[in-house]
């Protein structure tokens, strides 16, 4: 078990390292840099130059990956021109907003899909399961941002029962109970909106899981010993299913991270998606390239979680 | 079986359609969502498409700059301002560190400079300090008022206004201020480049007194070149410079000495403010405002439902379709910016730092780019694509300066004759019966024009302005371009792409009419590359100490724009106009300049918020 861990983390290694190098290649390729912004009159283009210069924006770029890659091994990700302040601590603040909508978003997932989920592969092809299959299809072909977008308009500014932006009601004073229930109040609606959509393939999964398990012979066996229903699906049927939804936790997160790149711009939700947007569009490059590599390192380690819980519960597939 | 085969395949095609159309919308999603609103950028164009409805059109004219006041103003109350932007503010909230325009918008509520100017954008003495003129126009003497205190109680000092020089114009200073208006004072260069130890230009007389003397007098210094924000000493003293602007002092508890002060930050999304009893000008009526940011895409609904008062920056393509919101005035100003389409004549001389004209350039003909201004029509591009909130520009001073725009200049008017003939008397002839024409030599033109992306207005306004260009001959290819590709190839670093012949941009205009900055022949952002003598003449003239007389600087400025409709090294297309709508609520509120409608006065009628019906 820990050999197959320690082999595992050791191939990230070169994995991280090649990301770090193309997401820097490929910043430098984009046209323009952070000053390209500053077009004004009022504004003396020898300053700009000259800020250009103390920046190191006219290095080559291998020069510039090299100072870079120097600074992030001893964790400091460089400076955000934008922002004025150290990327560590610019992505510090916003990376908890993140990490909270993702929590929200995963546990309200797995809340709707394993209801979902059972329902559907326990009394399949009645009524109750086409309409859980049909919303699932219809979840499929939606697009997240349309969706988000339908459900800020109804239940933020037509019904008025959530906030429509931010991510804490302005004057509240952190570390109180206040505080806690507005965080969670501001991120209730865009947390089960991305559930709402991100849960659909894990009810199929499981809906599929299911029909096949209960075909199986222990299943038979178990009842042909007597069991109840309801034990034969809680104890026999619900635990085998479950396996490959636990398998996918992994990916699950990953997939998260890349959703609330969308969802944080429609909720106006100040997470690291959205600090990745602009940063682009505003060629923070600094923050950029570290957000490409944590979001990077996210799926990395996604997978690898993946993996390690397959073959906890899959003793078959270990890597000898 | 192979039916069976067969539909696996169809589902599979299927499939990939699915992902494909999911890839697809999935851009669509970042690009919109991820523009920035630069001025340039045009990301305020239009997200709807432009509908032209029986009688949708619409004029400055018709709006008012002032908010008429309904009903009586309550004890107290709390307004929320909405801060319009898809991107969060910067937080670096002190005037002398700030480069976004989102962190100016949250800095008017609790900081100010020590002059007002008024609707001509000329200082006045009705602000916290005044100022006195010596003989020779050169040395500026100020005195600060003596009720003007920051908020933590201290008084505001002349040392504060000397400071905020000597940090501007320190080495280690990492903002954008650092301009001409800085090196014209005397000592400063010295200064900056280490040489002195202190500024031998600005000398504090006494505690609430400042004298500055300037190397060059000119009428520029009243418009705007003072540098008017004090920066708190006895806060900022004991700071390394370049530790400045990433300090808690400028980020989590930034002072200032205007009507509000800030409460408490919630990094990237809102601000709230108290009132500042000891406010200079009067105890303000509000009680407090709390600043929060909204996407522009729900601008429209914060406001019908009263989540925000007031906003930074109103989408003028959703008023056609919002004009009827109930609750709320729409206050409206001619914004101080224009479109234009520009020439490139020649490219940018990096070693002695001004522009290199080039005789042979394929617009150089002054009739060819005559006649491309004749050919297009304006006017209904105004009306067809901006419902008239934007308009044809005549001049490249805009109405937004009444003082200097001259209206009695008409530009270039819409004629696709007039322009056949100019092009025609020029050699610009149809030689080998294509239906384009060639040059006087007799070889093919082609034309390239670039224009930038942002909105859906964008690609139709370009494409018509190739087809304009075709009906009187020309042949026109063009480009679109993003934001950062279209200003590298423009020249924005210098490097002209040769390439580029024509390129449609906007600038936005300082409260200053000089447009030395853009037109002089040693700007960087003169990206027509043009030069000419008569051109330096009058630029040179509108900066004289003779201009300090009103009339000479008028006539100077019109000449000067009879010049560039003459030469046409670029011609303006379009001017636009700013609104901003208000919760019907809000008393004693103006947008512009010059209004003497202060914050402090600010007032709400109810309670809470007028929500449409």
């Amino acid at each position: 078990m820990w050999k197959l861990i320690v082999r595992r983390t050791f191939l990230t290694i070169p994995q991280i390292i090649i990301l770090s190098v193309l997401v820097f290649i490929l910043a430098q390729a984009m046209p323009g840099d952070a000053l390209t912004g500053l077009i004004d009159p009022s504004i003396d283009p020898a300053t700009i130059e000259a800020m250009r210069e103390r920046l190191g924006l006219n290095n080559p770029w291998y020069v510039q990956y090299i100072d870079w890659i120097k600074g992030v091994a001893q964790g400091d990700f460089g400076q955000s021109f934008r922002f004025k302040m150290p990327v560590s601590e610019l992505i510090g603040g916003r990376i908890i907003n993140t990490l909270w909508l993702s929590l929200a978003t995963l546990v309200l997932t797995y809340l709707i899909a394993i209801p979902l989920g059972i329902t559907s592969g326990r009394f399949n092809d009645t009524w109750l399961d086409r309409a859980i299959t049909g919303y699932t299809y219809v979840g499929f072909a939606a697009p997240l941002f349309i969706f988000a977008l339908v459900m800020l308009f109804i239940f933020g500014f037509q019904l008025s029962w959530f906030p429509t932006s931010g991510s804490v009601a302005p004057g509240t004073e952190p570390g109180t109970f206040a505080y806690f229930m507005s965080k969670l109040y501001h991120l209730l609606l865009p947390a089960l909106s991305m559930a709402l959509i991100t849960t659909v393939s894990t009810v199929q999964y499981l809906r599929s899981e299911i029909i096949d398990t209960k075909q199986k012979d222990f299943i038979v066996t178990a009842r042909a010993k007597g069991a109840s229903e309801s034990r034969v699906y809680n104890r026999h049927v619900l635990r085998n299913s479950l396996l490959p939804i636990a398998a996918f936790f992994g990916y699950e997160i990953t997939g998260l991270i890349g959703g609330t790149i969308f969802i944080e711009n429609i909720f106006g939700y100040p997470g690291m998606g959205e600090l990745f947007l602009s940063s682009i569009s505003l060629r923070d490059y600094s923050v950029m390239t570290a957000l490409v590599l944590l979001f990077g390192l996210a799926a990395i380690i996604g997978a690898l979680l993946s993996d390690i819980i397959l073959s906890l519960v899959d003793p078959r597939i270990r890597i000898k | 079986m192979a039916k069976n085969n067969w539909s696996k395949f169809l589902f599979l095609l299927m499939l990939s359609f699915v992902l494909i159309l999911a890839a697809c919308s999935g851009n669509e999603g970042t690009s919109t969502e991820g523009n920035t609103s630069t001025e340039e950028g045009g990301g305020k164009e239009a997200d709807e498409g432009t509908k032209l409805e029986n009688g949708g059109m619409y004029s400055i004219e018709d709006f008012n700059n002032v908010k008429t006041n309904n009903g009586e103003a309550i004890e107290g109350g709390n307004i929320t301002f909405g801060l319009v932007s898809d991107t969060v503010f910067e937080g670096t909230l002190n005037w002398n560190f700030y480069s976004g325009d989102p962190d100016a918008q949250i800095l008017n509520w609790f900081d100010e400079g020590l002059l007002t100017w008024d609707e001509n954008y000329v200082y006045t003495n009705d602000g916290a300090a005044t100022y006195e003129v010596s003989e020779d126009g050169r040395t500026f003497t100020f005195k600060i008022g003596d009720n003007v205190n920051w908020h933590d109680g201290k008084p505001v000092t002349a040392e504060d206004w000397q400071f905020a020089h000597e940090v501007i114009g320190h080495p280690d200073y990492d903002g954008p201020r650092y301009n001409s208006d800085f090196t014209n004072i005397e000592g400063m260069e010295d200064y900056h480049s280490g040489k002195a130890d202190t500024i031998s230009g600005i000398e504090v007389i006494d505690e609430k007194t400042l004298s500055i003397t300037y190397i060059e007098s000119t009428p520029s210094l009243l418009t705007g070149s003072i540098w008017s924000y004090p920066l708190a000493k006895h806060i900022f003293g004991e700071m390394a410079v370049a530790d400045i602007s990433s300090s808690p002092e400028v980020r989590e508890k930034p002072i200032g000495f205007g009507p509000f002060k800030v409460e408490s930050i919630v990094p990237g999304e809102s601000v709230t403010l108290v009132k500042n009893e000891d406010y200079w000008r009067g105890e303000p009526k509000l009680d407090g405002v709390t600043v929060k940011v909204i996407s522009s895409s729900t601008v429209v609904q914060e406001l019908k439902t009263g989540g925000v008062d007031l906003i930074s920056d109103f989408p003028v393509d959703q008023f056609p379709d919002n004009a009827e919101m109930s609750n709320v005035e729409y206050l409206g100003a001619v914004d101080r910016a224009y479109t234009y389409i520009g020439f490139k004549l020649g490219t940018w001389d990096a070693e002695n730092n001004r522009v290199s004209p080039n005789p042979d350039a394929k617009m150089g003909d002054v009739a060819l780019r005559q006649a491309m201004w004749h050919a297009v029509d304006n006017k209904t591009v105004g009306e067809r694509f901006y419902n008239g909130l934007r308009w044809n520009a005549t001049t490249l001073i805009p109405p937004s300066h009444p003082e200097f725009h001259d209206e009695n200049n008409k530009g270039r008017e819409f004629d696709p004759e007039a322009a056949k003939k100019l092009l025609d008397d020029a050699g610009y002839e149809d030689t080998d019966g294509d239906g384009f024409r060639e040059t006087p030599e007799g070889e093919p033109l082609e034309i390239n024009f670039i224009s930038m992306t942002g909105g859906d207005i964008a690609e139709p306004l370009a494409r018509y302005y190739v087809q304009a260009w075709e009906t009187i001959g020309l042949k026109v290819n063009l480009e679109m371009l993003e934001f950062n590709t279209f200003y590298d190839r423009v020249g924005n670093g210098g490097k002209d792409d040769p390439k580029v012949d024509v390129y449609q941009a906007a600038w936005g205009v300082g409260i200053d009419v000089d447009p030395s900055g853009l037109y002089g022949a040693d700007a960087l952002y003169n990206f027509a590359r043009w030069e000419n003598e008569e051109n330096e003449r009058l630029l040179k003239e509108g900066r004289s100490e003779k201009a300090f007389d009103l009339a000479y600087r008028q006539e100077i400025y019109n000449e000067w724009q009879q010049l560039m409709v003459d030469e046409v090294p670029v011609f303006p297309t379009l001017y636009r106009a700013t609104l901003s709508p208000v919760n019907n609520r809000v008393l004693n509120f103006a947008i512009g300049d010059g209004t003497g409608v202060y914050l402090n006065e600010l007032a709400v009628s109810e309670e809470s918020p007028i929500k449409a019906e």
